[in-house]
């Protein structure tokens, strides 16, 4: 589905921030980029919809290079939802706001009505409808512009920090969301260094850090790879951080969670 | 974007960097003046726009000033076609070869060149004075310490100002916003969706830092102290008596008609 090569990119006058990044999103995977901040994640999936251009190498999105295309005809197969929202929205309403994008990629009337009133439904925005996006939340300005990327359902959803600013049962919710995306057959990135996020909903992560891949794989098997962590800037997920606690007690717990509940109560019967 | 490229301040030691801003101020005046009030023909414009080549050389930001001047061509080309267009007509369109197709052409390509020739200076003055230092000479000039801080906040804010617009703009190409795509009309409501999210956010940051500057006591004394002063060094002396001295001279020598207006 997306396919990089050799990919080196720097800003003018700024030095290399990607340095040869290879790697492959297969289609209707679900995968997580994580890097520390400033470890080029941004950067490199503006590469995704050909808002960036590769100083060096190559981007293929759906086996077509992004040199040679318009952000706008890639991004009607890649979605870009940014970090920020208040870096996009403008329309006085949600509705208009989350219509922007139909409207932009030439969809007829009927059509865009059905899809925001179903968009706004399912992200439960329905009530907000009217309102100015301005005035709500930043939990609620997140998801209208999440929204206003999903309602065109690309094939591709590529997320730029949904999680911050959001609290456990909204993210909750945008895990649940974004699972049921991947089982319709979408593909879905998420750029992200909240580790606790990907551990326990992203089967599959790629380990960015000073603009260059140091690994991808398994999420939780990278997720317990004490020096790459360590080398990456990353903090462990909890739960490990406290396998790994355990091992160093002298406790050898194998990673399911009733054999790390059977070590704790172990490791507290033992203490005094 | 990069036409503001020559207006932010790029650290660096050369003795431009190191000349104090007052000092920098008299050369910019003396340009001013030569270039309005003094000259009025292309060539001394011209010469007048080489001299400020070497200190953009010295203070090692040519590249900068080359890439504003870039951005200003454009608008010196407005100024020229302009000029050219309006004094042509009050002489009545006449051949390419005639006397006053020239008397109509030089006076535009010289308010072109002047033009360049300001914003060269302006632009020298800008990428080789910290705005801080900047703010701490107008304030020893006498000029209200608001005045000054609210001057180069706004300079200060003109990077973050250009990277967000950058950032504003992908987000919307992202969302299929094509900027030049439809007619005239069309193109400039194009910019709307851009332009929105630009000015809520600077909003929204003026007022996170008027309430920041307020919680640590912005304004509760009437007499502020500082904790530097500028001082006029010797350099600063001689910089400023040399512009002075070659400014009277030539102004004397175009009084006496040794130099073309
Ligand atoms: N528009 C830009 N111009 C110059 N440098 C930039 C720009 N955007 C980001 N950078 C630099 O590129 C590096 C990577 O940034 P980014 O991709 O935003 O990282 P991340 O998203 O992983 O936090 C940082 O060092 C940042 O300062
Ligand atoms: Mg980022």
């Amino acid at each position: 589905m997306i396919e990089v090569q050799d990919l080196w990119f720097r800003y003018p006058e700024s030095d290399y921030v990607l340095k040869g990044i290879s790697l492959e999103v297969p289609r209707q995977s679900y995968v997580a980029i994580l890097g520390e901040n400033g470890a080029g994640k941004t950067t490199l999936v503006k590469h995704f919809n050909g808002l960036l251009k590769p100083t060096r190498g190559k981007v293929l999105v759906c086996g077509l290079d992004t040199r040679e295309h318009s952000v706008a005809s890639l991004a009607r197969r890649v979605g870009l939802v940014f970090q920020n929202p208040d870096h996009q929205l403008f329309a006085n309403t949600v509705y208009e706001e989350v219509a922007f994008a139909l409207k932009n990629f030439g969809f007829p009337e009927e059509e865009v009505k059905r899809r925001v009133e179903a968009i706004l439904a399912e992200l439960e925005l329905d009530r907000y409808r009217d309102r100015s996006p301005f005035l709500l939340s930043m939990g609620e300005r997140k998801r209208v512009a999440l929204a206003s990327v999903l309602c065109y359902e690309p094939d591709v959803l590529v997320l730029d920090e949904p999680t911050t600013g959001q609290d456990h049962k909204q993210k909750e919710k945008l895990a649940e969301l974004l699972q049921r995306l991947v089982d319709k057959g979408k593909t879905v990135v998420v750029v992200t260094h909240d580790v606790e996020f990907v551990a326990d909903h992203i089967p599959i992560s790629i380990i960015l850090s000073r603009g260059q891949i140091r690994g991808q794989g398994k999420t939780l098997e990278l997720l317990s790879n004490e020096d790459l962590l360590a080398e990456t800037f990353l903090f462990p997920p909890q739960l490990t951080a406290i396998l790994w606690k355990l091992s160093k007690l002298g406790l050898h717990p194998a990673p399911s969670v009733e054999e790390v509940v059977e070590a704790m109560l172990q490791a507290r019967r033992q203490s005094p | 974007m990069r036409v503001f490229e020559g207006l932010y301040y790029v650290k660096r030691n050369t003795a431009m960097h190191r000349l104090d801003p007052r000092a920098k101020l008299v050369y910019v005046l003396c340009i001013t003046i030569l270039s309005t009030a003094v000259f009025h023909t292309a060539l001394p414009m011209i010469m007048l726009f080489i001299s400020v080549i070497p200190l953009a050389v010295e203070g090692r930001v040519l590249r900068r000033l080359l890439s504003t001047l870039r951005g200003g061509a454009m608008l010196a080309a407005f100024i020229f076609i302009f000029n050219f267009i309006g004094r042509l007509w009050n002489i009545g369109f006449v051949s390419p070869s005639s006397p006053e197709f020239l008397e109509a052409l030089m006076p535009s390509l010289a308010m072109a060149l002047r033009f360049l020739t300001l914003i060269a200076t302006f632009s020298i003055f800008f990428l080789t004075t910290s705005p801080d230092d900047f703010a701490q000479a107008l304030v020893q000039m006498r000029l209200p310490y608001d005045y000054a801080l609210t001057f180069t906040m706004a300079m200060r804010f003109i990077p973050t100002l250009a990277r967000e617009a950058q950032i504003v703009a992908d987000a919307q190409k992202s969302r299929g916003l094509e900027l030049e795509k439809g007619g005239f009309m069309q193109r400039i409501r194009n910019y709307i969706p851009i332009l929105v999210p630009l000015i809520v956010s600077s909003f929204r940051r003026a007022e996170t830092i008027a309430d920041a500057m307020e919680s640590r006591a912005f304004g509760a004394s009437k007499k502020r102290s500082f904790l530097y002063m500028l001082r006029f060094k010797l350099s600063d002396t001689l910089f400023s008596a040399i512009c002075i001295a070659i400014t009277a001279a030539i102004i004397w020598l175009r009084l006496s008609s040794f130099l073309p207006p």
